[in-house]
Protein backbone atom coordinates (compact mmCIF):
# COMPACT_ATOMS: atom_id res chain seq x y z
CA UNK A 1 0.00 0.00 0.00
CA UNK A 2 1.14 3.46 -0.78
CA UNK A 3 1.85 5.87 2.00
CA UNK A 4 -0.32 8.62 -0.24
CA UNK A 5 -3.39 5.85 0.31
CA UNK A 6 -2.89 5.76 4.36
CA UNK A 7 -2.47 9.06 5.27
CA UNK A 8 -5.68 11.71 4.37
CA UNK A 9 -4.32 15.18 5.86
CA UNK A 10 -7.19 17.91 6.33
CA UNK A 11 -6.62 21.92 6.30
CA UNK A 12 -9.14 23.64 8.37
CA UNK A 13 -8.93 27.21 7.28
CA UNK A 14 -10.92 28.02 10.60
CA UNK A 15 -8.59 26.44 12.93
CA UNK A 16 -6.56 29.91 13.16
CA UNK A 17 -2.82 28.08 12.55
CA UNK A 18 -0.91 28.17 9.78
CA UNK A 19 -1.46 26.08 7.02
CA UNK A 20 1.40 24.30 7.23
CA UNK A 21 2.08 23.67 10.65
CA UNK A 22 -1.67 21.87 10.16
CA UNK A 23 0.78 19.78 7.42
CA UNK A 24 3.27 19.35 9.90
CA UNK A 25 1.08 18.45 12.67
CA UNK A 26 -0.93 15.58 11.18
CA UNK A 27 1.94 14.23 9.24
CA UNK A 28 3.78 13.66 12.81
CA UNK A 29 0.71 12.30 14.45
CA UNK A 30 0.31 9.90 11.37
CA UNK A 31 4.15 9.27 12.39
CA UNK A 32 3.43 8.69 15.80
CA UNK A 33 0.44 6.86 15.26
CA UNK A 34 2.04 4.36 12.91
CA UNK A 35 -0.20 5.13 10.02
CA UNK A 36 2.57 5.90 8.41
CA UNK A 37 5.29 3.68 9.65
CA UNK A 38 9.36 4.39 9.45
CA UNK A 39 10.76 3.96 5.98
CA UNK A 40 7.70 4.76 4.29
CA UNK A 41 7.36 7.56 1.75
CA UNK A 42 5.46 10.41 2.01
CA UNK A 43 3.32 12.02 -0.86
CA UNK A 44 5.59 14.37 -3.00
CA UNK A 45 5.03 17.53 -2.40
CA UNK A 46 2.93 18.53 -5.90
CA UNK A 47 0.31 16.01 -5.83
CA UNK A 48 -0.03 16.31 -1.95
CA UNK A 49 -0.58 20.67 -2.82
CA UNK A 50 -2.91 19.43 -5.94
CA UNK A 51 -4.98 17.16 -3.56
CA UNK A 52 -5.33 19.87 -0.47
CA UNK A 53 -5.43 22.23 -3.08
CA UNK A 54 -2.79 24.63 -1.19
CA UNK A 55 0.36 26.42 -2.30
CA UNK A 56 3.13 23.98 -2.92
CA UNK A 57 5.26 26.57 -1.12
CA UNK A 58 3.07 25.58 1.90
CA UNK A 59 3.80 21.95 1.67
CA UNK A 60 7.37 22.50 0.98
CA UNK A 61 7.44 24.37 3.74
CA UNK A 62 6.24 22.10 5.69
CA UNK A 63 8.17 19.64 4.71
CA UNK A 64 11.37 21.49 4.88
CA UNK A 65 10.25 21.54 8.93
CA UNK A 66 9.24 18.05 9.30
CA UNK A 67 12.62 17.65 7.99
CA UNK A 68 14.83 19.54 10.59
CA UNK A 69 12.43 18.35 13.31
CA UNK A 70 14.49 14.96 12.30
CA UNK A 71 10.56 13.42 11.34
CA UNK A 72 11.60 13.23 7.59
CA UNK A 73 14.25 12.67 5.50
CA UNK A 74 14.19 13.47 1.87
CA UNK A 75 16.58 11.48 -0.71
CA UNK A 76 17.45 13.37 -4.02
CA UNK A 77 15.39 11.85 -6.80
CA UNK A 78 13.38 9.17 -5.01
CA UNK A 79 11.36 11.46 -2.07
CA UNK A 80 10.66 12.12 1.26
CA UNK A 81 10.66 9.15 3.93
CA UNK A 82 9.42 8.51 7.46
CA UNK A 83 12.82 8.16 9.23
CA UNK A 84 13.14 5.99 12.14
CA UNK A 85 11.52 7.29 15.41
CA UNK A 86 15.35 8.47 17.18
CA UNK A 87 15.40 11.75 17.84
CA UNK A 88 18.45 13.79 17.41
CA UNK A 89 18.10 16.03 20.74
CA UNK A 90 19.67 14.91 24.11
CA UNK A 91 16.88 13.67 26.50
CA UNK A 92 16.81 17.26 28.61
CA UNK A 93 16.45 18.67 25.75
CA UNK A 94 13.44 16.48 24.78
CA UNK A 95 12.26 16.83 28.14
CA UNK A 96 12.30 20.49 28.02
CA UNK A 97 10.52 20.74 25.21
CA UNK A 98 7.68 18.53 26.07
CA UNK A 99 7.45 20.66 29.24
CA UNK A 100 6.46 23.25 27.46
CA UNK A 101 3.55 21.93 25.58
CA UNK A 102 2.44 20.27 28.45
CA UNK A 103 2.49 23.72 30.55
CA UNK A 104 0.83 25.15 27.87
CA UNK A 105 -1.97 22.13 27.87
CA UNK A 106 -1.98 22.52 32.11
CA UNK A 107 -3.02 26.34 31.63
CA UNK A 108 -5.68 25.22 29.03
CA UNK A 109 -7.71 22.97 31.63
CA UNK A 110 -7.29 25.19 34.29
CA UNK A 111 -9.45 27.61 31.90
CA UNK A 112 -11.79 25.27 30.95
CA UNK A 113 -12.12 23.93 34.84
CA UNK A 114 -11.11 20.61 34.53
CA UNK A 115 -10.00 19.47 37.56
CA UNK A 116 -5.89 17.96 38.04
CA UNK A 117 -7.69 14.06 38.23
CA UNK A 118 -9.74 14.52 35.36
CA UNK A 119 -6.79 16.14 33.21
CA UNK A 120 -4.76 13.23 34.08
CA UNK A 121 -7.38 10.22 33.46
CA UNK A 122 -8.20 12.42 30.16
CA UNK A 123 -3.80 11.92 28.93
CA UNK A 124 -4.23 8.23 30.15
CA UNK A 125 -7.21 7.95 27.83
CA UNK A 126 -5.35 9.76 25.14
CA UNK A 127 -2.33 7.35 25.89
CA UNK A 128 -4.68 4.38 25.26
CA UNK A 129 -6.20 5.77 22.38
CA UNK A 130 -2.60 6.06 20.65
CA UNK A 131 -1.38 2.91 21.78
CA UNK A 132 -4.58 1.37 20.04
CA UNK A 133 -4.14 3.01 16.84
CA UNK A 134 -0.74 2.22 16.75
CA UNK A 135 -0.82 -1.37 17.35
CA UNK A 136 -4.04 -1.39 14.51
CA UNK A 137 -1.52 -0.09 12.24
CA UNK A 138 0.97 -2.59 12.50
CA UNK A 139 0.75 -4.49 9.08
CA UNK A 140 1.31 -8.22 10.13
CA UNK A 141 4.11 -8.89 8.28
CA UNK A 142 4.36 -12.63 6.24
CA UNK A 143 7.44 -14.28 7.34
CA UNK B 1 17.56 41.53 -11.07
CA UNK B 2 18.13 41.06 -7.68
CA UNK B 3 15.99 38.86 -5.58
CA UNK B 4 14.23 41.17 -3.38
CA UNK B 5 12.92 43.16 -6.54
CA UNK B 6 9.32 43.02 -6.18
CA UNK B 7 7.37 41.16 -8.78
CA UNK B 8 4.36 43.81 -8.98
CA UNK B 9 4.90 47.01 -7.86
CA UNK B 10 2.23 49.91 -7.82
CA UNK B 11 2.29 53.38 -5.93
CA UNK B 12 -0.49 55.74 -6.07
CA UNK B 13 -2.13 53.96 -9.03
CA UNK B 14 -5.09 56.71 -10.62
CA UNK B 15 -7.29 55.60 -13.42
CA UNK B 16 -10.54 57.31 -14.44
CA UNK B 17 -13.16 56.42 -16.68
CA UNK B 18 -15.39 58.85 -15.97
CA UNK B 19 -17.82 55.56 -15.26
CA UNK B 20 -18.30 54.03 -11.75
CA UNK B 21 -15.28 51.45 -11.49
CA UNK B 22 -12.16 53.43 -11.37
CA UNK B 23 -8.73 52.93 -9.01
CA UNK B 24 -8.08 56.24 -7.17
CA UNK B 25 -4.58 55.89 -5.43
CA UNK B 26 -4.08 52.06 -4.73
CA UNK B 27 -0.75 50.53 -3.29
CA UNK B 28 0.48 47.39 -3.93
CA UNK B 29 3.71 44.81 -3.63
CA UNK B 30 3.85 41.52 -4.80
CA UNK B 31 7.23 39.92 -4.36
CA UNK B 32 8.33 37.05 -6.65
CA UNK B 33 7.11 33.52 -5.43
CA UNK B 34 4.16 34.52 -4.22
CA UNK B 35 0.41 34.12 -5.03
CA UNK B 36 -1.16 37.19 -3.93
CA UNK B 37 -4.87 37.52 -4.13
CA UNK B 38 -7.11 41.05 -5.42
CA UNK B 39 -10.00 40.72 -3.45
CA UNK B 40 -12.53 43.03 -4.28
CA UNK B 41 -16.77 43.96 -5.36
CA UNK B 42 -17.80 43.74 -8.33
CA UNK B 43 -16.24 47.41 -9.66
CA UNK B 44 -14.13 47.71 -6.84
CA UNK B 45 -11.64 48.21 -9.78
CA UNK B 46 -9.87 45.20 -9.94
CA UNK B 47 -9.77 44.50 -13.71
CA UNK B 48 -8.91 48.05 -13.72
CA UNK B 49 -5.81 47.34 -12.05
CA UNK B 50 -5.12 44.39 -14.18
CA UNK B 51 -4.98 46.19 -17.38
CA UNK B 52 -2.86 48.81 -15.98
CA UNK B 53 -0.60 46.08 -14.69
CA UNK B 54 -0.66 44.59 -18.39
CA UNK B 55 -0.08 48.53 -19.85
CA UNK B 56 -4.10 47.94 -21.88
CA UNK B 57 -4.46 51.28 -20.20
CA UNK B 58 -2.26 53.97 -19.20
CA UNK B 59 -2.35 55.52 -15.61
CA UNK B 60 -3.32 58.57 -15.07
CA UNK B 61 -1.63 58.72 -11.89
CA UNK B 62 0.82 56.70 -9.79
CA UNK B 63 3.62 54.05 -11.06
CA UNK B 64 3.28 50.59 -12.08
CA UNK B 65 6.79 48.57 -12.02
CA UNK B 66 6.65 44.72 -13.22
CA UNK B 67 10.00 42.98 -12.44
CA UNK B 68 11.41 46.93 -11.66
CA UNK B 69 10.43 48.19 -14.97
CA UNK B 70 8.13 50.11 -16.67
CA UNK B 71 5.70 48.20 -18.52
CA UNK B 72 4.59 51.10 -21.23
CA UNK B 73 8.46 51.94 -21.51
CA UNK B 74 9.74 47.96 -21.45
CA UNK B 75 7.12 46.43 -22.97
CA UNK B 76 8.34 43.23 -24.78
CA UNK B 77 11.15 42.86 -21.51
CA UNK B 78 7.90 42.61 -19.41
CA UNK B 79 5.33 40.75 -21.64
CA UNK B 80 7.59 38.32 -22.76
CA UNK B 81 7.75 37.73 -18.82
CA UNK B 82 4.24 37.29 -18.08
CA UNK B 83 0.89 35.56 -19.52
CA UNK B 84 -2.71 36.41 -18.54
CA UNK B 85 -6.00 34.84 -18.31
CA UNK B 86 -9.07 37.22 -18.47
CA UNK B 87 -12.65 36.87 -17.30
CA UNK B 88 -13.93 36.60 -20.77
CA UNK B 89 -11.58 34.57 -23.01
CA UNK B 90 -11.96 35.30 -26.67
CA UNK B 91 -9.97 33.48 -29.77
CA UNK B 92 -10.22 33.67 -33.55
CA UNK B 93 -13.50 31.45 -34.19
CA UNK B 94 -12.60 29.95 -37.32
CA UNK B 95 -9.10 28.58 -35.56
CA UNK B 96 -8.69 25.37 -33.96
CA UNK B 97 -7.51 24.60 -30.76
CA UNK B 98 -4.14 23.72 -32.53
CA UNK B 99 -4.16 26.03 -34.35
CA UNK B 100 -4.67 28.57 -31.69
CA UNK B 101 -2.15 27.20 -29.50
CA UNK B 102 0.38 27.08 -32.43
CA UNK B 103 -0.57 30.94 -33.20
CA UNK B 104 0.51 31.93 -29.71
CA UNK B 105 3.39 29.90 -28.79
CA UNK B 106 4.25 31.81 -32.01
CA UNK B 107 4.58 34.86 -29.76
CA UNK B 108 6.82 33.30 -27.07
CA UNK B 109 10.95 32.49 -26.31
CA UNK B 110 9.49 29.49 -24.63
CA UNK B 111 6.69 26.72 -25.24
CA UNK B 112 6.93 23.54 -23.16
CA UNK B 113 5.00 21.26 -25.19
CA UNK B 114 5.50 18.32 -22.78
CA UNK B 115 3.26 20.24 -20.65
CA UNK B 116 0.90 21.31 -23.24
CA UNK B 117 0.13 17.94 -23.89
CA UNK B 118 -0.47 17.08 -20.72
CA UNK B 119 -2.59 19.46 -20.22
CA UNK B 120 -4.80 18.84 -22.96
CA UNK B 121 -4.80 15.87 -22.17
CA UNK B 122 -6.01 16.49 -18.28
CA UNK B 123 -8.70 19.01 -19.94
CA UNK B 124 -9.71 16.54 -22.42
CA UNK B 125 -9.66 18.91 -25.39
CA UNK B 126 -9.92 17.92 -28.85
CA UNK B 127 -6.84 19.65 -31.05
CA UNK B 128 -8.65 19.31 -34.15
CA UNK B 129 -12.08 21.54 -32.87
CA UNK B 130 -12.64 25.16 -33.98
CA UNK B 131 -12.55 27.71 -31.34
CA UNK B 132 -16.18 28.58 -31.66
CA UNK B 133 -17.37 25.50 -30.65
CA UNK B 134 -15.64 25.45 -27.37
CA UNK B 135 -17.69 26.00 -24.34
CA UNK B 136 -16.46 29.05 -21.67
CA UNK B 137 -15.06 26.28 -19.35
CA UNK B 138 -13.45 25.00 -22.66
CA UNK B 139 -11.83 28.47 -23.65
CA UNK B 140 -10.62 29.16 -19.98
CA UNK B 141 -9.23 26.05 -20.10
CA UNK B 142 -7.49 26.70 -23.46
CA UNK B 143 -6.66 30.31 -22.36
CA UNK B 144 -4.56 28.64 -19.17
CA UNK B 145 -2.81 25.94 -21.37
CA UNK B 146 -1.35 29.08 -23.45
CA UNK B 147 -0.66 30.96 -20.03
CA UNK B 148 1.26 28.16 -18.46
CA UNK B 149 3.15 26.52 -21.46
CA UNK B 150 5.46 30.08 -22.05
CA UNK B 151 6.84 29.32 -18.39
CA UNK B 152 5.93 32.71 -17.62
CA UNK B 153 7.66 34.42 -14.09
CA UNK B 154 4.10 35.84 -13.47
CA UNK B 155 0.90 34.27 -14.07
CA UNK B 156 -1.88 37.18 -14.15
CA UNK B 157 -5.74 35.88 -13.51
CA UNK B 158 -8.76 38.37 -13.82
CA UNK B 159 -11.56 36.54 -12.29
CA UNK B 160 -10.73 33.49 -13.81
CA UNK B 161 -13.03 31.14 -12.73
CA UNK B 162 -16.00 33.35 -12.64
CA UNK B 163 -19.14 31.69 -14.56
CA UNK B 164 -17.67 28.31 -14.69
CA UNK B 165 -18.44 25.00 -13.36
CA UNK B 166 -17.79 23.64 -10.34
CA UNK B 167 -15.61 20.54 -11.96
CA UNK B 168 -13.81 22.78 -14.81
CA UNK B 169 -12.78 25.41 -11.03
CA UNK B 170 -11.37 22.75 -8.92
CA UNK B 171 -9.27 21.49 -12.10
CA UNK B 172 -8.15 24.71 -13.27
CA UNK B 173 -6.79 25.85 -9.55
CA UNK B 174 -4.96 22.21 -9.50
CA UNK B 175 -2.90 22.74 -12.78
CA UNK B 176 -2.45 26.46 -11.83
CA UNK B 177 -1.00 24.66 -8.00
CA UNK B 178 0.44 21.90 -10.26
CA UNK B 179 1.80 22.65 -13.92
CA UNK B 180 2.41 26.56 -13.39
CA UNK B 181 3.94 26.45 -9.70
CA UNK B 182 5.76 23.07 -10.18
CA UNK B 183 8.49 25.11 -12.82
CA UNK B 184 10.42 27.34 -10.91
CA UNK B 185 9.75 26.61 -7.01
CA UNK B 186 9.62 29.42 -5.18
CA UNK B 187 9.97 32.20 -8.61
CA UNK B 188 6.41 31.55 -10.17
CA UNK B 189 4.75 34.75 -9.11
CA UNK B 190 1.02 34.81 -9.50
CA UNK B 191 -1.97 37.42 -8.71
CA UNK B 192 -5.12 36.12 -8.71
CA UNK B 193 -8.14 38.88 -8.78
CA UNK B 194 -11.66 37.00 -7.65
CA UNK B 195 -14.48 37.60 -5.72
CA UNK B 196 -14.75 33.60 -4.92
CA UNK B 197 -12.24 33.35 -2.47
CA UNK B 198 -12.86 30.57 -1.08
CA UNK B 199 -11.74 28.85 -3.78
CA UNK B 200 -8.45 30.17 -3.76
CA UNK B 201 -8.07 30.15 0.02
CA UNK B 202 -4.89 27.74 0.29
CA UNK B 203 -3.54 28.98 -2.79
CA UNK B 204 -3.36 32.41 -1.42
CA UNK B 205 -0.60 33.97 0.85
CA UNK B 206 -1.13 37.36 0.68
CA UNK B 207 -4.08 39.70 -0.38
CA UNK B 208 -5.21 42.71 -0.65
CA UNK B 209 -8.79 44.57 -0.27
CA UNK B 210 -9.88 46.89 -2.79
CA UNK B 211 -12.95 48.99 -2.40
CA UNK B 212 -13.64 51.94 -4.66
CA UNK B 213 -10.88 52.40 -6.58
CA UNK B 214 -8.28 51.77 -2.76
CA UNK B 215 -6.41 49.15 -0.92
CA UNK B 216 -7.91 49.02 2.33
CA UNK B 217 -6.47 45.66 4.12
CA UNK B 218 -3.26 43.90 2.85
CA UNK B 219 -2.02 41.26 4.82
CA UNK B 220 -0.44 37.82 4.85
CA UNK B 221 -3.22 35.05 5.06
CA UNK B 222 -1.96 32.67 7.42
CA UNK B 223 -2.07 36.37 9.81
CA UNK B 224 -5.25 36.84 8.49
CA UNK B 225 -6.66 34.21 10.32
CA UNK B 226 -4.80 34.71 13.08
CA UNK B 227 -5.64 37.88 14.38
CA UNK B 228 -9.73 37.76 12.90
CA UNK B 229 -11.56 35.60 14.94
CA UNK B 230 -15.52 35.03 15.39
CA UNK B 231 -16.39 34.42 18.82
CA UNK B 232 -19.33 32.93 20.40
CA UNK B 233 -21.13 33.06 23.78
CA UNK B 234 -24.46 31.68 25.37
CA UNK B 235 -25.45 32.77 28.24
CA UNK B 236 -28.50 31.96 30.31
CA UNK B 237 -30.15 34.49 30.43
CA UNK B 238 -29.47 37.64 28.33
CA UNK B 239 -25.87 38.47 27.20
CA UNK B 240 -25.16 41.05 29.17
CA UNK B 241 -24.44 45.05 27.66
CA UNK B 242 -20.23 44.64 28.50
CA UNK B 243 -18.47 46.61 25.82
CA UNK B 244 -15.67 44.99 23.90
CA UNK B 245 -12.93 47.61 22.60
CA UNK B 246 -11.38 46.03 19.76
CA UNK B 247 -14.40 43.42 18.75
CA UNK B 248 -15.24 44.55 15.21
CA UNK B 249 -18.86 43.58 14.74
CA UNK B 250 -21.05 42.75 18.10
CA UNK B 251 -24.30 40.90 16.94
CA UNK B 252 -27.28 39.52 20.27
CA UNK B 253 -29.35 36.80 19.30
CA UNK B 254 -31.48 35.76 22.18
CA UNK B 255 -29.27 34.58 25.18
CA UNK B 256 -26.06 34.40 22.31
CA UNK B 257 -23.68 37.16 21.93
CA UNK B 258 -21.34 37.06 18.41
CA UNK B 259 -18.32 39.18 18.36
CA UNK B 260 -15.41 39.49 15.33
CA UNK B 261 -12.44 40.25 16.75
CA UNK B 262 -9.44 42.04 14.80
CA UNK B 263 -6.36 41.20 17.20
CA UNK B 264 -7.19 41.34 21.08
CA UNK B 265 -9.29 37.90 20.25
CA UNK B 266 -7.89 36.32 23.36
CA UNK B 267 -8.38 39.17 25.53
CA UNK B 268 -11.64 39.43 24.61
CA UNK B 269 -12.37 35.57 24.99
CA UNK B 270 -10.58 35.85 28.55
CA UNK B 271 -13.16 38.71 29.61
CA UNK B 272 -16.47 36.71 28.34
CA UNK B 273 -14.67 33.50 30.36
CA UNK B 274 -15.50 36.00 33.45
CA UNK B 275 -18.88 36.92 32.53
CA UNK B 276 -19.60 32.68 33.26
CA UNK B 277 -21.19 32.00 29.64
CA UNK B 278 -23.03 28.60 29.24
CA UNK B 279 -20.60 27.61 26.34
CA UNK B 280 -17.64 29.77 24.67
CA UNK B 281 -16.41 29.17 21.25
CA UNK B 282 -13.80 31.29 18.93
CA UNK B 283 -12.59 30.23 15.76
CA UNK B 284 -10.55 31.23 12.90
CA UNK B 285 -12.97 33.91 10.09
CA UNK B 286 -11.82 32.49 6.54
CA UNK B 287 -10.44 34.81 4.09
CA UNK B 288 -13.96 35.30 2.41
CA UNK B 289 -15.49 36.09 6.27
CA UNK B 290 -12.61 38.19 6.36
CA UNK B 291 -13.51 40.75 3.26
CA UNK B 292 -17.23 40.65 4.24
CA UNK B 293 -16.17 41.89 8.07
CA UNK B 294 -14.04 44.04 6.47
CA UNK B 295 -16.11 45.92 3.84
CA UNK B 296 -19.84 45.22 6.20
Amino acid sequence: MTAGATMLLQINFKSGMPVYLQVVDQIKTAAASGAIQSGEAIPSIRPLAEELRVNRNTIAKAYTELESQGIIESIPGKGCFIKPNNSPLKKEVRRKLLTEEIDQVIVQAHHLQVPPSEFLNLVRERLAVMDERQRSNETPKSP
Amino acid sequence: MSDSTPAIEIKDLVYTYGRAEAVHGLNLTVQPGRCYGLFGRNGAGKTTTMKCVLNLLRPRGGTVRLFGLDPSTHEVEVKRRLAYVPDHVAFYPWMTVRETLDYLASFRDRWNRDTERGLLDRFRLDPGQRTAALSKGQRTQVALVAAICPEPDLLLLDEPTSGLDPIVRREFIETVIGAYQEGGPGKRTILVSTHLISEFEGLIDQFTIMDRGRDILALDADQARNRYQKIRARFTGAPPDTVFPGALHVRRNGRELELIANGGGPEIVERLRGLSPESLTSEALTLEEVFVATLK
